[in-house]
């Protein structure tokens, strides 16, 4: 028999914070129709612009984008087949993600000394480098479903936030002086569980692709995915540290993370070619963050 | 009395009393922190990638972006300024994710290209908060030459 060392206390946390979960409203019927087309690789422009068009607030926020200025091309764009050709059937996910889960996407996350925006701004700069790498490397995910599992990966930390309030000094010094391999595992001592594992067991209450559920649960270790999703899993680890060596990170956590050297059996990335995709990044991402939320 | 926001990329100087500049979470990029007490004027550059080879159309548009061009653009802006004391040089950021490789250590090749361009001008900084896993935020008072980094959890200190 397995010595059980948990005490009932940290156990009665642990159900707590999965009881959080399950009060997380479902994802709009939309965004989940969206994300269960991109999730597999075969699908048309006409599927996605049939549901994008069942949602009538959505369509004009599709369409608000597509005239934004970061994306407007000399002429108005009036039909949604007209705005997915313009920014790209991501893009449109991204919209569709960003205004039904804004609770999740938006809310401050006080345990990482976060302000509110912080998450989606994170996790639209791990999506657009996750797709970069997907674009310019060789392997067989497609820039959609890198973009939109980037998009996703840290939706755990919206649960699992408010019971790391007032934890910083405790779990940073901890870190800092060595006692912890990286930040997940600061998380899962001090609460019992850690942002991707409550982000896995939100992915399961919303439904999400299988593939996307993978990234969510390994990617910050991705060696521990099934072997089928390991290429997806390790461009997003790899999308996930680009966007915070670029500055955006999620608050405390930032940086306190160790990237896994066994991705370049799955992408083939010089170390050269880093610069240039830092860059691209950094373009994208300022364009498309004032596209999505501005006005 | 207002605060200058440096964006990524981007540089300021300013000699008007009561302003701040600041530059917000530096990641592996760099702040090149520049102070000229004798005429009361402070400057900032947020430093992304070491070296502008890798698009040199970017770099004309923005300088700041790289080490080697970005240095040259705010010392001119400087001169511009009528300095005609010395700099003082601080530099802070250049994190990195933990990487035993140093494979994605853009933070520390950074460095070394800040380091060596200003080595050019025969300038050197006098103080340093550099590397680690930890992202800064920059903060210079023009009225006391005073700098200020912080970090989530990590509250403000002077450097
Ligand atoms: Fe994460
Ligand atoms: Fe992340």
């Amino acid at each position: 028999m397995a010595v059980i060392t948990t005490n009932l206390q940290d156990e009665a946390l642990t159900e707590t914070i999965a009881n959080r979960v399950s009060n997380i409203p479902l994802l709009s019927h939309v965004a989940s129709q969206l994300l269960a087309i991109l999730g597999g690789s075969d699908h048309s422009m006409q599927d996605v612009v049939k549901i994008v068009e069942t949602d009538i607030s959505l369509t004009a926020q599709v369409l608000r984008v597509a005239n934004s200025a970061a994306f407007y091309r000399g002429q108005d764009v009036t039909t949604v087949s007209n705005a997915i050709l313009n920014l790209g059937e991501k893009m449109v996910t991204g919209v569709a993600l960003g205004s039904c889960a804004s609770r999740v996407f938006n809310s401050p996350l006080e345990g990482y000394e976060s302000p509110s925006g912080e998450l989606w701004n994170h996790s639209l700069r791990t999506a657009i480098a996750s797709r970069e790498i997907a674009a310019v490397t060789a392997v067989s995910v497609s820039t959609d479903i890198a973009f939109t599992a980037g998009l996703l990966h840290d939706i755990g930390k919206s649960i699992i936030s408010e019971f790391l309030i007032d934890t910083a000094d405790e779990m940073l010094s901890k870190c800092d002086n060595g006692l912890h391999d990286d930040f997940l595992a600061a998380e899962k001592e001090q609460i019992g569980t850690d942002h991707a594992m409550i982000g896995y067991k939100l992915a399961c209450h919303w439904n999400l692709p299988e593939p996307i559920s993978a990234v969510i649960l390994n990617h910050h270790h991705p060696n521990d995915a099934e072997e089928e999703y390991k290429e997806l899993v390790y461009i997003v680890h790899i999308g996930d540290i680009l966007a915070m060596m670029g500055g955006t990170g999620t608050g405390i956590d930032t940086l306190f993370y160790k990237i896994d050297e066994r991705y370049e059996e799955y992408i083939s990335m010089q170390s050269d070619s880093i610069p240039q995709i830092l860059l691209t990044v950094q373009e994208e991402f300022e364009r498309t963050k004032t596209a999505v939320f501005s006005e | 009395m207002s605060v200058i926001y440096v964006g990524v990329g981007e540089y300021a100087v300013s000699k008007t009393p009561g302003d701040t500049i600041k530059t917000m979470a530096l990641g592996s990029c760099v702040g090149v922190i520049f102070l000229m007490p004798k005429i009361r004027a402070v400057g900032l550059l947020h430093v992304a990638l070491p070296d502008s080879s890798i698009n040199h159309k970017r770099a004309s548009e923005k300088p700041g972006m790289f080490a080697d061009t970005g240095i040259p653009a705010i010392i001119k802006q400087i001169q511009k300024m009528g300095n005609n004391g010395k700099i003082i040089m601080k530099l802070a950021g250049g994190a990195a994710i933990m990487d035993p490789n140093n494979t994605f250590n853009i933070g520390k090749r950074n460095i070394l290209a800040v380091r060596k361009i200003l080595w050019q001008y025969k300038l050197g900084a006098q103080t340093e908060d550099l590397g680690d896993s930890i992202s800064r935020t920059v903060s210079i008072e023009v009225n006391t030459g005073k700098v200020y980094l912080s970090s989530p959890g990590r509250g403000e200190w002077q450097l």
